[in-house]
């Protein structure tokens, strides 16, 4: 399935298009939009450069190294095939090897980082050779792991190490059995940072994508086969580095690193492993965390109004900075204190503390978060309870007064009862049931699926996912459609306001306007003239619906 | 308190070209030994599972490249460093002299906490040879000298001592592993300021 959707996109026409901007807008209304927002909404996915990331380390004169992309490099950096454990890497084959810079610089350099990105890659194979050559020198479990089909055939592995190269955790097996490997990748990152004073950012070998973050003493490697481009593998990294956060605070990671570099970090990390691996599940099914927003659970604008003014009046207590309710990975409700907005990126940890975490259902639970939008230098004190029987409606009170939690459980219990009273709580469960919306309802022919997201409230819309994407298969490849479109749309330095593209299956648009991004699905046989046509129908059911969908005012204590 | 069972050492060996580093690590590792001579390049890495004190350890063994021009890691192998073993061959009196600018090396780009006290081993290797030209007694009075490293002979190629002198660079890395918890003072609770969160800007994490 794979190759035959490669060469479709080969064959596909693509235009990338300005000029037909004018054809397209027929409504100056943006649907969703609103001024009155309660999300951060002003950052984007552009915003998300590795320069800021990179402001300890000192820019080098030689410009820095985006992407080192080996083709024809038989033999990756990690991996490696069990056949070519066997056989030993010559100099000419290294030869073959293309590495290009993306950033211009002259022959020398590149040759230089040839020679050193060479060396360091001849490294790996002189282990293997010696293994070759002494069969069981190295018989140690750590190899062994490595090599197994079922640990390769991982479609994405996430690491996270110290700088000092200890494992701390990994998506796929124990990081204990990792620790070679491990080891192999900090030799890579500190390589590139301590001899050419650079930063190791992407390697791509063969289907394999390799991506490098370096943070606060921690570095996150990122390896994938799918469809994910580099800036959203970034994107999943950077969203990693904010659940560790979470769970420390910036300041104690910082801390502990300064006093003992040697910090086995998987000490106070432990327990959280949960954490991470949901975070990573959420990010392959919810493309919420892609655009940087969130998904409202639909319902009608006076019983939101309803669930928001309540809260507000009974829970207007002293520090209590945010109060909201989420039901299954959607937002309910949101009521800030003036002056404090939430970040959607600070939401998608407190949806994934929920979603991970079995033992708020079972009693009211206090516990710190951290969220690093919002301030990473300390905690915030979590009142967590549901409100329903079958613990589908969560709400979270979110204070700076670690003393506050009878105060607030008593809000809770004044919430609750008058949600019921006013049947809100009913209205919330009915929706739930009700599975969101069908792309029926848009009732435009040929549209298969769609991501809407209003730029100004951080918030997304997107129907079910019904036939032919109803199978776990299906649903990837969808998702690995939007990562492209989303990635050919906002590559950065050359971001596209529109883009038709031609597949085998289906026919996708991208519409990115101030204020909003569309990503749309048709079936293969529609023409650009229709679908245009199509998404400004769109636009105008989403225009309709836009009080039920999105939360529109913002209510303040 | 669970993850009291998983403790990993970073452990590294320093010490100048063929004295045998890769040799001591294969033998510790693997049980095998090769009397061909292949040089590091760069780093190898090597894992092994250790019981030390009725707690399991797991040692990351970072093997480093002693011929100079090979030696393009630095610092990223001493960063966060739990033990250090230093070799030297025992017919070859230059290599057990390098000792004093290979542990100085290491206590420069590692800068750990309390230098004085870092675990260090020093191992002599290749006592299976004949031609011995440092007598083991000049190789205690230097490690007395550095705050009593603790001194071990072995036989990479016979396997003497080998494993003895591992286990000691565990035991006294883990000897500092256990002094250093972690302070588990409460990070500052969050201060609501006025000025703290204007709309639309957010914070530069």
């Amino acid at each position: 399935m794979a190759t035959e959707i490669r060469e479709a996109e080969q064959n596909a026409s693509v235009s990338d298009s300005d000029s037909g901007q004018s054809d397209f807008i027929e409504t100056n209304e943006i649907p969703g939009k609103s001024s009155n927002t309660l999300l951060v909404a002003n950052d984007s996915f552009e915003d998300l450069s590795y320069a800021e990331l990179n402001n300890t380390i000192v820019a080098s004169p030689m410009g820095t190294i985006n992407s080192l992309v080996k083709k024809k490099a038989k033999r990756s950096l990690s991996l490696p095939e069990r056949e070519h454990v066997e056989d030993t890497v010559s100099e000419s084959e290294v030869d073959d090897s293309e590495v290009e810079t993306s950033e211009i610089c002259d022959d020398s350099q590149v040759d230089m980082i040839e020679a050193r990105v060479t060396e360091l890659s001849l490294q790996e194979t002189t282990s293997q050779t010696a293994d070759a050559q002494i069969p069981h020198l190295m018989t140690n479990t750590d190899t062994d792991y490595v090599n197994s089909p079922e640990w390769k055939r991982q479609k994405k592995h996430i690491f996270i190490l110290s700088e000092s190269g200890k494992p701390i955790y990994s998506r796929h097996g124990n990081e204990d059995k990792l620790v070679t490997i491990m080891g192999v990748m900090q030799a890579l990152v500190s390589f590139v940072a301590d001899s050419n004073k650079d930063t190791l950012r992407s390697i791509v070998a063969g289907d394999h994508k390799f991506v490098f973050m370096t943070r606060d003493h921690l570095t996150f490697v990122g390896v994938t086969r799918g469809k994910e481009s580099t800036q959203q593998m970034f994107l999943q990294l950077t969203y990693m580095y904010n659940q560790v956060i979470s769970i420390l605070t910036h300041s104690t990671l910082t801390r502990i690193f300064k006093q003992h570099r040697n910090y086995d970090l998987r000490r106070p990390l432990s327990g959280a492993e949960k954490f991470f691996d949901n975070l990573l599940n959420l990010m392959d099914v919810e493309p919420g965390l892609l655009l940087t927003s969130v998904r409202c659970l639909p319902l009608d604008s006076n019983v939101r109004d309803i669930v928001s003014q309540t809260i507000a009046q009974h829970a207007k207590v002293k520090d209590l900075v945010f109060a909201l309710i989420i039901a299954q990975n959607q937002l309910v409700a949101v009521v800030r204190m003036k002056k404090y907005y939430l970040h959607p990126m600070d939401l998608h940890l407190i949806l994934n503390l929920i979603n991970a975490s079995e033992s708020f259902k079972a009693a009211e639970s206090w516990t710190p978060i951290c969220l690093p939008k919002f301030d990473a230098a300390g905690f915030l004190q979590a009142h967590v309870s549901y409100l329903d029987e079958e613990c589908q409606t969560c709400l979270l009170l979110l204070s700076v007064d670690i003393e506050a939690f009878y105060t607030l459980s008593e809000c809770k219990a004044k919430i609750q009862e008058r949600l019921i009273k006013y049947n809100a709580l009913a209205a919330i469960n009915n929706s739930l049931k009700r599975n969101s919306y069908s792309i029926q309802q848009c009732s435009i022919s040929d549209l298969r699926h769609f991501l809407y997201k209003s730029r100004s409230t951080a918030q997304y819309t997107s129907p079910e996912l019904e036939a032919p994407y109803n199978t776990k298969e299906e649903k990837e490849r969808l998702f690995g459609l939007y990562y492209y479109l989303h990635d050919r749309i906002h590559t950065s330095g050359r971001t596209l306001k529109i883009l038709f593209h031609v597949g085998a299956y289906e026919t996708l648009l991208g519409w990115v306007t101030t204020g909003f991004e569309l990503y749309a699905v048709f079936g293969p046989l529609v023409t650009k003239m229709s679908a245009i046509h199509a998404v400004n129908k769109l636009l105008r059911w989403i225009k309709k619906e836009e009080d039920r969908l999105f939360i529109l005012s913002s209510v303040t204590f | 308190m669970a993850s009291r069972k998983k403790v990993l050492l970073k452990v590294i060996i320093l010490g100048d070209s063929g004295v045998g580093k890769t040799s001591l690590m294969n033998q510790y590792v693997a049980k095998k030994f090769s009397n061909q001579y292949k040089a590091t390049i760069g780093a190898d890495f090597l894992t092994k599972e250790v019981m030390v004190d009725d707690r399991l350890v797991t040692m990351q063994i970072w093997d480093t490249a002693g011929q100079e021009r090979f030696q393009s890691l630095g610092v990223a192998f001493y960063r966060g460093a739990d033990g250090c073993v230093l070799v030297f061959d025992v017919t070859m009196p230059n290599t057990f002299r390098s000792l004093d600018s290979w542990r100085d090396e290491f206590l420069i780009q590692a800068s750990p906490r309390d230098p004085e006290n870092f675990p260090f081993v020093v191992i002599g290797n290749k006592i299976d040879l004949e031609n011995r030209a440092v007598s083991a007694r000049r190789a205690q009075g230097w490690c007395h000298s550095k705050g009593d490293i603790p001194y071990f002979e072995t036989s990479a190629k016979e396997a003497i001592n080998v494993e003895q002198a591992f286990q000691a660079v565990a035991k006294n890395a883990m000897a500092q592993e256990s002094d250093v918890e972690l302070c588990s003072d409460f990070p500052d609770p969050i201060k609501l300021k006025d000025d703290q969160a204007k709309p639309r800007e957010n914070c530069a994490c």
